[in-house]
C-alpha cells in the first residue's frame, strides 16, 4: 500500500516539474526527512503498535476505534512534521541572518582594509608632496636673495637720478627770477599808462555832460518851432475860407442885376400869355365838335347793322307762317274728320272739345271696372289659401288617427302576449305545485323515500331550472316589450348615451393611436441610443481588426490550460483517494501509515506550487481540498 | 523619434505625422499597462522622452505585439483608414470589459496636395501636446479604481469597411464597457493627423465628485 503512495508521489512530482519550484521542493523535502530522522520518537513507535495490531482481529468497533485513533495518529504526524518544518525554516532563517551578518562584517573587514591602504597611500604622497615643497622652497629662497640684490642696484640708479634732478630744477629757479623783475616793470609801466588813460576818460565824461544839456536845450527850440508851424497852418486855413466867401458874394451879385432885367420885360409877357389861352380855348372847342361827329356816325352804323338782322328774320318769319298755315289747314281737315261736320270752321273747335271730353268720360268709366275685377281676384286667391290649410290640418290629423289605430293594434298584440305569458305563468305555477304535491306524497310513503328521494330531487332540479330558465325569458322579453313600446323614452337617453359612448370610444382610439406613436418613437430612439452608445459612434459601416495573437488570447490560452492541469490533478487525486480508501478497506488499517518522508516529499511541492499558482488556480485547490475532505 | 522624416526646416510628411501618432500610441499604451498594473513594475525600464520619464515594458512578447500591431497601424494611418485605436483592458477569469482606452484619430488637411501632404506645425509643439496628453494619463490613475484581478489587455483598430486584411489579423468583435462612463482626456494634432484620447471605465467606478466634474 505504501509502495503504491511512494508511486503515485513520484508521479506528482513529475507532474509539477517547475524547474526551480521542482529544486526547491526536493531541498525542502530532504530536509524534512532529515529532521524526520532525527526526531523518530513518535513515528516509530507508531509504527510498533502497528505491528502489533496486525497479529489482533478485532470487532468493526474496535476497528472503527483504531481508524480513529490512525487518523489522530496522522494529524499528529502532519502537526509535528509542520513544526519540524517551522522550526527548520526558524533555523534556516537563522542561519541565513548569520550568514549574512557575517557576509556584512566580512564586507566591513574589506572596507576597512581597502581604507587602511588607501590612507597609507595618500600618507605616501603627502611625503613626497612635502619633500618637494622644501625644494620648490629652497629655490625660492635663492630666487629671493637674487631679487633682493638686484633691487638694491636699481635703488641706487634711481637715487642718483633724483639728485640730478634735483640740480636741473634749481637751475631753472635762477633762471625764473631774472624773467619775474623784467615782467614787474612791465607792469608799473602799464600801470602809469592807466592812470592816464583814466584822466582822459574823466575829460571826455565832462564833455559829454556838455553836450547832453545843449542837446536839451535844443529839443526845446524844436518843440517851440513846431507850436508856430502848427499856428500858421491855421491861420492859412481861415484864409482861405474868406477868400471863397469872397467869390461867393460876387457872384450872387451877378444873380441879381439879371433878375432885375427879367422883372423888367414882365408885363408883356402877360400880354403874350393872355392872347395864347384865347388861342387855346378855341382849339379845344374844335375838337369837341369833332368828337360828336364821329359818335353820330357810329350810331347810324350800328343801326346799319341791325336792320340788316331784322330783314333775315322777316324772310324766315313769312316762310314759317306758310307752314303753320299748311299744319293749320291739315289739322282743320282732319277736326271735320272727326266731328264729321262740314260747318263752319269758328264751330270746329268747340266741337273737337266736346268730342274730346266724351272720350275722357268713357276712359275714366273703364278704370273703375278695371279696379274693381283686380279686387274681385284678390278676394280669389285669399280664399284658395285658406282651403288648403285645412286641408293639410285635416290630413295630419288623418295620419295622427292611423298612428294611435297601429299603436293600439301593437297594445292589442301585447296584451296578447302578456297574457300567453300569464297563462305559462300558471301552468309553470301549476307544475310546480304539482311537484310539490308529488313531494308531499313521496314524503307521506317514508318506504320509497331512498329509492325515490334522489329521482324525485333531479327532477324537482330540472322542473325548478326549467323554470328559471322562463323567469329569465319573460323577463328579456318584458325589457324587449318595454322598449319597443317607448321606443321614444329610449331612444333620447339611448342616443346620448350612444354619442358619449362614440366619442369616448373616439378618445380610446385616438389615445391607443398616441401610445403606438410613442412606443414607436421610443423603440426608434433606443435604436438611435444603442446606435450612439460609446464605441458604435466611431463603428460606422465599417470593421473592427486585432492580431489573432494578442496578450489576451494568449493568457487565456494559457488559464485554459492552467485549468485542464488543475482537473486532471484533481481526478488524480479522487483517484488515489480512493484507491487509499479501498487499500484502507481491504487491507484493514496494514501499512497505511504514510512514512513521513514521503508526506513531506508529496507536502514540499505542493506548497511550492501553492506559492506560484495564481489566485484563481488557489481557488480551485481550496475547492479540492474541500472535495477531498468531503470524500473523506 | 529619428524616422521622422523631414521635408524642409519645420515640416512633416503623412509618413513623419503617422510615425509621431504611432510613436505616442506605443508611449500611452505601455503607460497605462505600467499605470493599471497588468503587467509586474520590475518588466518595465524608465526612458526619457517628451521630456518625461515614461516606462516602457521590457517583455518582449508585449514589445513584439506593440510593434507588429503599430506598424500595420502607421500604414493604415497614411492609407487614411483608420477611425479609431482602442486598448481594452479584460478580466481573463470572466472576460468582462473593465476599461476601455479610446484614441480616436481624425484627419485633417487635404490628402491631394501636390507633392504629398505637409504640415507646417512645428515638431515642438506637437511634442509639448502629446507630454501634456501623457501627463493627464498619469495622473488619471488618482482616481481609477483599482483592478484586482488578472487582467489582460489587446488592441483593437476601427477602419473603415475598405481594408485589405493582413496575415495574423483577423476581424474582431468591438468591446463595449457596460454601464460605461467617460473621461476625455486633452488631445494633439499634427495638422494631419488629430488624436483624441479617451478613457472608458465602469460608472460606479468612479467616486462621485469625479463623475459629476465629468458631466460639468
Amino acid at each position: 500500500m505504501v509502495t503504491n503512495l511512494k508511486s503515485t508521489v513520484d508521479v506528482e512530482l513529475n507532474n509539477f516539474s517547475f524547474g526551480s519550484t521542482l529544486k526547491r521542493s526536493l531541498s525542502s523535502a530532504s530536509i524534512e526527512s532529515q529532521s524526520s530522522f532525527e526526531e523518530p520518537s513518535t513515528a516509530k513507535k507508531f509504527k510498533k503498535e502497528k505491528k502489533l495490531d496486525l497479529s489482533y482481529v478485532g470487532s468493526p468497533r474496535e476497528v472503527r476505534r483504531l481508524r480513529t485513533d490512525l487518523l489522530e495518529g496522522r494529524n499528529t504526524i502532519l502537526n509535528l512534521e509542520n513544526r519540524i518544518q517551522h522550526m527548520h525554516n526558524v533555523r534556516k532563517e537563522m542561519e541565513i541572518m548569520y550568514e549574512n551578518e557575517s557576509k556584512l562584517l566580512k564586507k566591513q573587514h574589506e572596507n576597512d582594509k581597502k581604507s587602511i591602504e588607501e590612507l597609507e597611500s595618500q600618507l605616501q604622497s603627502l611625503r613626497r608632496r612635502e619633500m618637494d615643497l622644501k625644494d620648490q622652497l629652497a629655490q625660492i629662497n635663492s630666487k629671493c636673495s637674487m631679487l633682493k640684490v638686484r633691487k638694491d642696484e636699481e635703488i641706487e640708479e634711481l637715487e642718483k637720478s633724483l639728485s640730478e634732478m634735483k640740480e636741473e630744477s634749481r637751475l631753472y629757479d635762477g633762471e625764473e627770477n631774472a624773467e619775474i623783475i623784467t615782467l614787474n616793470r612791465k607792469l608799473a609801466e602799464l600801470q602809469i599808462m592807466l592812470d592816464a588813460a583814466e584822466e582822459d576818460a574823466e575829460a571826455q565824461k565832462k564833455l559829454v555832460h556838455e553836450f547832453e544839456k545843449r542837446l536839451a536845450e535844443k529839443n526845446v527850440m524844436e518843440r517851440d518851432l513846431e507850436k508856430k508851424d502848427q499856428a500858421l497852418q491855421v491861420a492859412v486855413l481861415r484864409i482861405r475860407d474868406l477868400e471863397y466867401a469872397k467869390e461867393n458874394y460876387l457872384e450872387f451879385q451877378d444873380q441879381a442885376k439879371t433878375q432885375a432885367r427879367k422883372l423888367a420885360n414882365y408885363i408883356d409877357l402877360e400880354k403874350e400869355v393872355e392872347k395864347l389861352k384865347e388861342e387855346n380855348t378855341r382849339l379845344k372847342d374844335e375838337v369837341k365838335n369833332k368828337l360828336i361827329l364821329e359818335e353820330e356816325v357810329h350810331d347810324l352804323k350800328s343801326r346799319q347793322v341791325n336792320y340788316k338782322e331784322q330783314e333775315k328774320k322777316l324772310a324766315h318769319l313769312q316762310a314759317q307762317q306758310v307752314q303753320t298755315e299748311l299744319h293749320l289747314d291739315e289739322w282743320r281737315s282732319v277736326a271735320r274728320g272727326i266731328c264729321e261736320t262740314t260747318g263752319s270752321d269758328s264751330s270746329l273747335p268747340h266741337l273737337l272739345r266736346s268730342a274730346v271730353e266724351r272720350l275722357q268720360q268713357q276712359e275714366i268709366s273703364l278704370t273703375s271696372a278695371k279696379v274693381e275685377l283686380d279686387s274681385q281676384l284678390t278676394a280669389a286667391q285669399y280664399e284658395v289659401k285658406v282651403a288648403r290649410a285645412e286641408l293639410e290640418k285635416t290630413q295630419k290629423l288623418l295620419s295622427e288617427m292611423k298612428k294611435t289605430g297601429e299603436q293600439k293594434q301593437n297594445l292589442f298584440h301585447r296584451m296578447q302576449k302578456k297574457l300567453l305569458l300569464v297563462s305559462r305563468e300558471r301552468d309553470s305555477y301549476r307544475l310546480q305545485l304539482d311537484s310539490y304535491e308529488k313531494d308531499l306524497t313521496v314524503t307521506l310513503n317514508p318506504n320509497n323515500i331512498n329509492i325515490n328521494q334522489l329521482q324525485t330531487q333531479r327532477e324537482r332540479i330540472e322542473a325548478l331550472e326549467k323554470i328559471v330558465d322562463n323567469y329569465r325569458e319573460l323577463n328579456s322579453k318584458l325589457e324587449s316589450d318595454l322598449q319597443s313600446s317607448n321606443p321614444a323614452l329610449y331612444s333620447d337617453t339611448s342616443a346620448c348615451k350612444v354619442e358619449q359612448v362614440t366619442k369616448l370610444q373616439d378618445e380610446v382610439d385616438q389615445l391607443k393611436l398616441e401610445n403606438d406613436m410613442l412606443r414607436q418613437r421610443r423603440d426608434q430612439l433606443e435604436i438611435q441610443l444603442e446606435d450612439f452608445l460609446v464605441g458604435n459612434d466611431t463603428l460606422q459601416g465599417g470593421q473592427v481588426y486585432h492580431l489573432t495573437k494578442n496578450p489576451l488570447s494568449e493568457c487565456l490560452a494559457q488559464r485554459e490550460q492552467m485549468v485542464e492541469k488543475l482537473e486532471q490533478e484533481a481526478e488524480k487525486l479522487r483517484r488515489k483517494i480512493k484507491s487509499l480508501e479501498e487499500g484502507l478497506e481491504s487491507s484493514k488499517l496494514s501499512e497505511s501509515s504514510l512514512c513521513p518522508q514521503e508526506v513531506g516529499a508529496a507536502a514540499g511541492p505542493i506548497n511550492d506550487m501553492n506559492i506560484i499558482l495564481p489566485e484563481p488556480v488557489l481557488h480551485n485547490m481550496c475547492r479540492m481540498d474541500r472535495t477531498i475532505i468531503l470524500l473523506k | 523619434m529619428a524616422g521622422v522624416a523631414q521635408q524642409n526646416k519645420s515640416s512633416i510628411t503623412l509618413k513623419g505625422s503617422a510615425e509621431i501618432v504611432s510613436d505616442y500610441l506605443n508611449f500611452g499604451i505601455n503607460s497605462i499597462l505600467f499605470q493599471r498594473g497588468l503587467y509586474p513594475p520590475e518588466t518595465f525600464q524608465s526612458v526619457e522622452n517628451y521630456g518625461l520619464t515614461i516606462l516602457m515594458s521590457t517583455d518582449n512578447k508585449i514589445k513584439e505585439f506593440l510593434a507588429s500591431s503599430l506598424s500595420q497601424l502607421k500604414d493604415w494611418l497614411i492609407q487614411r483608414c483608420v477611425t479609431k485605436v482602442a486598448l481594452i483592458i479584460t478580466n481573463v477569469k470572466t472576460l468582462e470589459v473593465l476599461e476601455r482606452w479610446d484614441f480616436h484619430v481624425e484627419y485633417e488637411g487635404n490628402p491631394d496636395e501636390s507633392g504629398g501632404q505637409v504640415s507646417e506645425k512645428p515638431l515642438k509643439t506637437i511634442k509639448n501636446e502629446i507630454r501634456d496628453v501623457l501627463k493627464q494619463i498619469a495622473s488619471s490613475v488618482a482616481y481609477l479604481p483599482l483592478l484586482d484581478c488578472l487582467c489582460s489587455f489587446d488592441i483593437q483598430i476601427y477602419t473603415k469597411s475598405n481594408v485589405i486584411l493582413p496575415q495574423q489579423w483577423s476581424e474582431a468583435e468591438a468591446a463595449h464597457v457596460k454601464n460605461a462612463q467617460s473621461v476625455k482626456m486633452r488631445s494633439f494634432s499634427t495638422n494631419i493627423h488629430k488624436m483624441e484620447t479617451a478613457r472608458d471605465g465602469k460608472a460606479e467606478e468612479l467616486p462621485s465628485s469625479f463623475s459629476s466634474r465629468d458631466h460639468d
